[in-house]
């Protein structure tokens, strides 16, 4: 079977868009479980703080999740835009 | 004016002056369509609370204020007083609005797609935060105070603190767009594998599946049950012989399958990437938005 240019970039991209979702889930990931972690453990040092722990971290999640979301975005591009 | 499909959306494209503009009217009708709702059950709570103040609370007042309460102390939280007065009504709508799109999906309406699937209706958002931001930031400090702010720590710093704005903006778009998009696609995804891995594995599947059903008969003859037995074992009768005929036609037996298996996932996932992810994304965008305005303020 001969494989042509253009299915060979279409494999590219595929493998690309997992690469970059798949390396780039890795950072999140390790802060969300840190930030969760630490919460929790305040949480159940101070129960009186948790709701404003829990905001907090809920902030903070929202913010280590960016670097995750510019991967999507990156992913979902290079699948559809690119 | 002219229509053509990108991807899978709709576009308009609107000639204005020298300028063309292009438009997802789906997005747009759902945006508007929801903010339209939103308006009238505004309205219809505000003519449930009672003209007299010393009057019972109403229920529509008493679910109103639970909900105002619940944005002041949960979003708001640790602002100071002045601040969370003039913040309350905008990020109260913010996070209505932002929510009810985010669950818009879940209607079963063919075509309604969540606005927030749509990184042009978040970018208007997030802009429309980042203005709030600098006119709160001049009402409480003044113009010049404002724009020092931009020099701190050290004036070295502008172009630091001018890339962080603009990251910033930019990442509260994407973030919702991101998230809501993502989810959208998981379950556009699994739905076509789920079917297929049915398929596949229809035989194992159906073969657990009567095993199952066995026990639990065994189990009810065994504490006597006469009568659950006999529904009982006339549903695995029924079951037992779809089974056998997907020798005839496999679809006899992966069609109710996949029925079951869908119905119990599509439960499941809408309720993941729907309602929980949904209201997680609401909430974050509201902190976010007002943690930026009260930054800017202070």
């Amino acid at each position: 079977m001969q494989v042509t240019g253009a299915e060979f970039v279409q494999a590219l991209k595929y493998l690309a868009a997992g690469i970059c979702m798949g390396i780039g889930a890795i950072g999140p990931a390790l802060g969300e479980g840190r930030i969760g972690a630490s919460a929790l453990e305040s949480m159940a040092r101070q129960p009186e703080m948790a709701n404003t722990l829990l905001r907090n971290m809920i902030i903070a999640d929202a913010i280590a999740e960016t670097t995750g979301i510019y991967s999507l975005i990156v992913a979902i591009m290079i699948l559809f835009v690119v | 004016m002219s229509s053509e499909l990108v991807g899978k959306d709709l576009v308009w494209r609107v000639q204005l002056g020298p300028m063309e503009v292009a438009f997802n009217p789906l997005t747009l009708a759902t945006s508007l369509g929801l903010a339209l709702v939103l308006g009238v059950v505004a309205l219809w709570f505000r003519r449930g609370i009672p003209k007299d103040p010393e009057a019972a609370p109403s229920r529509r007042l008493v679910l109103l204020s639970a909900f105002l309460e619940f944005v002041d102390g949960q979003i708001l939280g640790a602002m100071e007083k002045g601040i969370k007065r003039a913040l309350l009504p905008f990020v109260a709508t913010l996070f209505l609005f932002v929510w009810v799109s985010n669950l818009a999906p879940l209607l079963p309406i063919p075509g309604l797609v969540a606005p927030t699937r749509d990184l042009n209706v978040t970018l208007g958002l997030a802009l429309l935060v980042y203005a709030l931001s600098h006119v709160y930031g001049i009402r409480a400090k003044g113009v010049l105070r404002h724009g020092k702010s931009y020099l701190e720590p050290f004036p070295v710093m502008l172009p630091m603190n001018l890339v962080g704005d603009f990251g910033r903006t930019l990442s509260h778009a994407f973030r919702l767009f991101g998230n809501i998009l993502g989810g959208a696609i998981m379950l556009a995804v699994i739905f076509p594998v789920l079917v297929d891995l049915v398929s596949r594995f229809r035989w194992v599947l159906g073969g657990l599946l009567l095993l199952l059903g066995l026990g639990v008969l065994g189990g009810l003859a065994r504490r006597g049950r006469r009568k659950a037995c006999y529904a009982f074992g006339a549903a695995w009768l029924g079951i037992a012989v779809l089974f056998v005929l997907q020798v005839w036609s496999p679809l006899v037996w992966v069609a109710p399958l996949a029925f079951v298996v869908g119905t119990g996932a599509g439960v499941v996932l809408n309720f993941f990437f729907g309602i929980f992810a949904g209201t997680i994304q609401a909430l974050v965008f509201t902190l976010l938005a007002a943690a930026y305005i009260q930054m800017a303020a202070e």
